[in-house]
Order: C-alpha cells, then structure tokens, then sequence
C-alpha cells in the first residue's frame, strides 16, 4: 500500500515527479557576546542588513504583482524601527550583530507566539533573521538547486527568498508548514506551481522517490499514479443551454462591462455597497439613480437581481452605522435604516425604467418570515419584476413555506451560510474541511432550502461562491435551483459544465 | 495643526498582514502627516512602523481608530481613505 501524506493543496494541476528534500536549514554559528565595542558591532549589523535589503529589493524588481509586493514589505520589515530599536539595545549590553538582531526577532515574534493565525508571519520574521546572521557570517543561504530533472521539493517551509529561485524544473512544492495564506502558498499559486503545504510528515519522504502531488486530492502519494490524481472535472458539453441559467454577480460598471462579454445571462447579485464604501453620507436619489442606470445600461442581457445595501457584509458602509451590540445579525439592522432602504427601492426602481430592464431585487440577511414580507410590503410600493429575500441566516429555512405567494423569488447565499452552519470564519486555516462544499451537512441545508422553496412555488437561485465550481453547479442544478449566479470570470467554466 | 480622527474597517481576509501594512507605512511617509491607528483611542501606535502595525494583531472583520494630525481636515480625510484603500485585501 502507498503512503498518502495529507496537507492543503495549493493549485488545480496534480503532478508526479521525483521529490527533493530540501536539506534543513544551513546551521549559523551560535550567538556570541562580541569583543569589540558596541558601535563597530552596530556597523556589522547595519551592513548586513543593508546586504540583505539589497537581495530582497532585486527580487522585487526581477518579479511581479503580489510576489513582488512580498519583498517590498519584507524589505520594509528588514529595517523596521521595532527591530533595529531593540537591536541596538543588545548591542549595548554587549551581544555580537548576528545575536543582536536574531534577539530583536526572537522578542518581536513572542507577540505572534499565542495565536495560530499570526504562525506565519512570524516565520517571515524569522527568515529575515536567518538572512541578516548568514550575511554576517558569510554564509550562503541560497538554495543550491539542480537545473535539470522535473522536481517536486519538500523541505520545511520555502521563504518568498527561496521561491523567487525556482526555476522551470521545479513542478512541484511539498511543505511540513504554511497554511493557505502562507507567502508559500501564494507565490506558488502565482507561478502556477503546485503544492501542498501544512503537512506534516513530509519529513518522511524520501529524496529520489516517486511521488504523486494530487493537490485538488489535499494530498501527496508515494509511488502514486497520475492517473490515482483527484481530476480537475473536465465537461464536454452536449446541449445548446445550460440545465439552468447561469447569472454573473457584480458590483461595478466595470464588473458589468466584463459580465457583458460572457454568455451569462443577466445579473443574478448585483452588491450595492460596493458602489457607497468611500462615501460619508447617504448618496442622495438622482445620484444613486444615475449609479444604478450606468450599471444596468452596461449590463449582459437578460433579468438583473439587485441586492439592497448590506450594512453588516464584509464591506462596511459608513453611512449606515451598525447598532454597538455586533450580535445583531440579520434584517433588524436594515430596519434601522428603513429610510435609506426606501430611497433605494426606488432609485433601483426609476434606474430600472430608465434603462428598459428587467429588475428584481432582494434583501440580504433576512433572519424571518415576517421580515421578508416587511420588505416585500416595502418593495411594492415600486414596481420590480421580482421581488425576493437572500438565504444565508438558518432561522429563514424552516419558514420558507410561510413565503409562497408572498415573494417571487429565494437567493442563496453560501458564504453566511456555511459559516452560520458551521459556527467558522471563512479564512480558517484550522478546518479546511469545513469550508468544503460537498460537506454532506452543507449540501444537505441547500437540498431542504431547494425542497421548501420549490413546494412554496419559488424561484430559486444561489448567488456564493460554492456556485463557480463547475461540478458543483450541476449538483446545484440536480438539487431544483433554477439558476446560479458566479462572478464573471467564473462564467464560462460554470456554463460549460451545465452545457454537459 | 488639527487632529482629525477617523475609522477603519479592515476586510482584508487576511487581517493586517505585511504588505498592506508596509504599503500604509509608505502612504502615511509620503503625506508626512503624523499618522495614529489602533483598536481604541486608549491604544494608538504611530504609523511609522509596518512592524508596529502588524503587532495589533488585526483580523479581518475588525474596526480599527485612526488620528491624522494635519492642516485641513480634506487632507486627513484623504489620507485615511487612502489608508482605507489598502485594507479590503
């Protein structure tokens, strides 16, 4: 039987390649109380960490986009006042540069020590340590990497230093630590380079063995076959429609140009307070009409599914205040600015006529049935296509049937949804398990929102992020949703698959 | 000069992390203005350092206070959305 190592994978590609342990880290000679005086030390110190500056500087300059990014933050990190401060301090008390500086990072990280969460940067940290005592000692760090052969190295973690020297025969990356969020993993995810990261036993494997990188799996398998891989779901497609409509989610006449262009059919979310972050005050009705009239005028053809402002999603509004107690999580905020809510209805409304489009619109976080129909009573006093509630609070679920033939329409949103079934934040790195959609306890909530919405004669939509997965889609569309609604990008990979 | 004060909601999905909190230190060096950001009033650490500011520990979700001391008041409004700008991750 092979041997399966799991972790976090990073990228769709599986790969077999021979791996390369990465031998552990080159050892710096130990810390020493120096001889000389405190301020020859202090030239020792700031000439290696100008040394170091200089590496990470070019390494900025000779990549792009967010790795690049990466070592310009770690540069300013390098000299950071909270560093050389401290530093000095233990030149003072008679400690060599190397030591100096690796004791101001050592004291530093001891802030990031008691949370999980922060493991990470203080690794960056810890790195830049590394470098600065190598530079003193004249050691070379520098990964020393075979340039041919196709290689899949393993090594505790990989510094952004160390990422930056990958060449073309590095097709793949296995780490002991690094979490989804891990410079690791994002310059990986940038270069296209599969990994898995966060596992634990890759100690274990063996430098010249065969090993399967199956990230889509989370694992690595000794000996595995490409075949064995967890397949990126290929569709052929075989009908001229998709089984459902599949919709674009927006939030700016930039995203509805680029929804344009897709075969999406309509808008299926379009978030408002993406257009109102910067803004103080309530944006009065002419501008918001000409807001929303823009939008809609670019927008693909086809219904367009307005949700009203959402104070209390992950964007804030600054014009709609939050009640102090933050457990107040659902509709109950939006009644608190009935005011606001009714001047938006109707700039949605008159943008809607102005531009001859079909419009419905929805409210978020709706915890009742009696708030949905609040909103509902609200709604008419305009005229919509449709009107309808988002799915992302449990308490909605099991009064959906009390909403037949009081609103048209049920549009789920995955995202609160799962976080509110699990009880997660959606950037745990803890439970990864959880934020998978095919979780049955998951899928089994969207099967009984489906059964109830369709015996109450609802038009039903999912409108998160679960939805851009193309294998899931069809699951959704088995499942009785009448349409998904995906970000733009997501469109023709979703389409495709339902096309299947 | 005034202080005005502002506030911050940080939806990075990543919290406070290295790079905003290196790109806020070249903001706030660029204004030359005297920056202070924090979880309450009480507890404002100077923005000139990334390192300070990464220290707060700030998670996603969070709302943090911000202090410009400045000259007029569309100036230090500026700055913080700058600020601002660079926390949606």
């Amino acid at each position: 039987m092979s041997t399966t190592l799991n972790g976090i994978g990073v990228g769709q590609d599986a790969v077999v390649a021979e791996v390369l342990q990465v031998l552990p880290i080159v050892d710096l000679p130990k810390w020493s109380l120096s001889s000389l005086d405190a301020e020859a030390e202090s030239d020792i110190l700031n000439s290696a960490v100008r040394q170091v500056e200089q590496e990470l500087k070019s390494n900025a300059k000779n990549s792009s986009g967010e790795t690049s990014e990466i070592f310009e933050a770690l540069a300013e990190l390098l000299t950071d006042s909270a560093l050389m401060g401290p530093a000095a301090v233990q030149l003072e008390l008679g400690w060599s540069a190397a030591a100096a500086y690796g004791i101001a990072v050592n004291e530093f990280c001891e802030i990031f020590s008691d949370d999980p969460e922060f493991q990470e940067r203080a690794q960056d940290l810890q790195d830049l340590s590394r470098r600065v005592q190598a530079a003193i000692a004249g050691v070379n760090l520098d990964l020393e990497l075979p340039s041919t052969g196709n290689l899949i190295l393993v090594g505790q973690d990989f510094s952004p230093s160390d990422t930056a020297k990958f060449g073309s025969n590095i097709v793949g990356v296995i780490t002991v630590l690094g979490g989804p969020t891990s410079h690791t993993s994002i310059i990986c995810r940038s270069r296209g380079i599969p990994a898995l990261v966060g596992a634990g036993l890759a100690g274990n494997l063996v430098s010249g063995s065969q090993v399967l990188l199956d990230p889509l799996g989370n694992r690595a398998v000794v000996d595995g076959r490409i075949e064995d891989a967890t397949p990126a779901l290929s569709f052929t497609a075989v009908r001229d429609l998709p089984r459902i409509e599949v919709r674009a989610n927006i939030g700016s006449v930039a995203d509805s140009k680029q929804a344009k262009v897709t075969s999406a059919n309509g808008v299926g979310l379009l978030r408002t307070e993406l257009l109102y972050l910067s803004r103080k005050s309530v944006p009065p009705l002419e501008e918001q009409i000409s807001d929303y009239a823009e939008i809609f005028h670019e927008a693909p053809r086809g219904p367009l599914t307005v949700r009203t402002l959402d104070p209390e999603g992950d964007k804030r509004v600054a014009f709609l205040p939050l009640p102090s107690s933050n457990e107040i999580k659902n509709y109950r905020v939006l009644e608190l600015h009935r005011e606001f809510l009714e001047l938006q209805l109707q700039a949605i409304a008159v943008a809607g006529e102005q531009t001859g489009r079909e419009i419905w619109v929805m409210a978020p976080q709706i915890g009742s049935a009696q708030e949905a129909l609040d909103f509902a009573a609200l709604a008419k006093k305009f005229t919509f296509s449709k009107v309808g509630v988002m799915v992302e609070q449990l308490s909605l679920i099991d009064e959906i049937p009390k909403l037949a033939g009081k609103i048209d329409f049920l549009s789920v949103g995955t995202n609160d949804l799962a976080q509110n079934i699990f009880g997660i934040n959606r950037m745990t790195t803890s439970n990864p398990e959880l934020l998978d959609p095919w979780n049955p306890r998951f899928v089994e909530t969207l099967g009984k929102i489906a059964t109830s919405g369709k015996a109450a004669k609802l038009t039903l939509s999912v409108c998160g992020e679960v939805a851009a997965n193309p294998a899931f889609a069809i699951r959704l569309a088995e499942l009785g949703y009448d349409s998904v609604s995906v970000a733009p990008t997501a469109v023709a990979s979703v389409t495709n698959a339902l096309r299947s | 000069m005034t202080i005005f004060k502002g506030t911050l909601e940080v939806t990075d999905p990543i919290g406070l992390h290295a790079r905003p909190a290196s790109q806020i230190v070249k903001v706030v060096k660029l204004a030359g203005l005297p920056v202070k950001m924090g979880r309450d009033a009480k507890s404002l650490v100077v923005a000139n350092s990334p390192l300070q500011l990464m220290a707060l520990k700030v998670k996603s979700g969070e709302t943090l206070q911000v202090t410009v001391d400045a000259a007029d008041e569309a100036e230090a409004m500026k700055l913080v959305e700058d600020i601002q700008a660079l926390l949606r991750g």
